[in-house]
């Protein structure tokens, strides 16, 4: 469980999970999603504030695990963001970590039991 | 501060940047505040903290240096549980007399001011307060009370005590009139009826205090039981038992 009392944040997000999260959180548009949507979508998992994600974004851009395009959205262009081949490869990378990360952490909590 | 005036700000803040870089930065954000809508503007601006963090936020990760988000963000983990971090407070103070004095002063007090907004109301001092008023208030009833638990207490404790007195003053009175009965000997049918008085008297009392010795063993324990129940009702769930 990622949440404490109060729905505050008890253990801290590295850099490598935020990735991860927003990895995962764009890959489930097939048409790519925008940033506000992002922020929105991330924080429903984790506390963040709003002005971290942008970096993040930019980042995995430049890391081409991201692509961005612009449309048309009520008068006014609306950037998007994809996931690429390459993002989606990372994504897989990071799932696999996770996985094998939540099991040895299990099995020091639940002594020896594993999901 | 508007959107309009956060957008500038951030703008001017970002000069330092290749255009590419600054052009994207605001766009996003631009973007950002056109999709949260009007109405959630003042609580994305409050979100977003001040120009100074969101420009520093993006440099730092343009530059490749850490960002610290705890000199700008002062709601860290401790903070939320009602324990405000000094140290966190007296950095972002210092940050405040950096480069850009007057704005970075600007914003740190607006900081502060969320940081005062969103802190529990419930503290720690206000409810040892708190707990220590209704001990006031509560004060002369509870005495009254406690009183009133120990008076009964004690009644119940000396009465039986005083059934085994009482029993035993049975007992030695008989042993006396016996041993008087004894004297009166010189008269053989006064003595005896004496001496058979004394007797039984004797052996009524006797059986009287082995009686209530009996009941005390029995009731004491019961009554001592009970009454550390009674006073540990109050703190239920924290008693050992």
């Amino acid at each position: 469980m990622l949440y404490g009392k109060g729905g505050c944040m008890v253990f801290n997000t590295g850099a490598a999970l935020l990735d991860a999260i927003v990895l995962a959180v764009v890959s489930m548009e097939d048409e790519g999603t925008y940033g506000y949507r992002i922020t929105q979508d991330v924080r429903k998992v984790i506390d963040v504030s709003e002005s971290t994600l942008y970096p993040v974004l930019r980042r995995l851009q430049k890391d081409e695990c991201l692509e961005v395009y612009d449309r048309q959205f009520d008068g006014r262009n609306r950037r998007y963001y994809k996931v690429t081949g390459r993002g989606m490869a990372q994504l897989n990378l990071y799932k696999a970590e996770w996985k094998t990360y939540i099991q040895k952490i299990n099995a020091i909590f639940e002594g020896g039991v594993t999901a | 501060m508007s959107r309009t005036e956060f957008l500038a700000e951030l703008e001017r803040l970002l000069s330092g940047l290749p255009e590419e870089e600054r052009q994207a930065a605001v766009q996003y954000y631009a973007d950002y505040f056109a999709d949260a809508g009007e109405e959630n503007e003042p609580g994305v601006i409050r979100e977003l903290g001040s120009p100074e963090k969101v420009a520093e936020s993006i440099k730092a990760d343009y530059y490749g240096t850490e960002f610290d988000e705890a000199k700008f963000d002062r709601r860290d983990y401790m903070e939320k549980y009602g324990q405000r971090s000094e140290k966190a407070g007296q950095e972002a103070g210092r940050s405040s007399e950096g480069a850009d004095g007057r704005a970075y002063a600007q914003g740190g007090a607006s900081d502060v001011e969320g940081q005062q907004k969103s802190a529990p109301w419930t503290s720690r001092g206000l409810k040892i307060l708190l707990i220590a008023l209704i001990a006031i208030v509560v004060w002369p009833v509870s005495l009254g009370l406690a009183g009133a638990v120990i008076g009964f207490a004690a009644a119940a404790v000396c009465f039986f005590a005083c059934l085994v007195i009482a029993a035993a003053a049975v007992m030695l009175a008989g042993g006396v009139v016996a041993v008087t009965g004894l004297a009166l000997m010189v008269i053989p049918p006064a003595g005896m009826i004496v001496v058979g008085i004394g007797i039984l008297l004797f052996v009524l009392g006797l059986i009287a205090t082995v009686a209530a010795v009996k009941l005390c063993i029995i009731v004491y324990p019961a009554m001592l039981k009970g009454f550390v129940n009674l006073c540990r009702r109050p703190f239920y769930g924290k008693a050992v038992s």
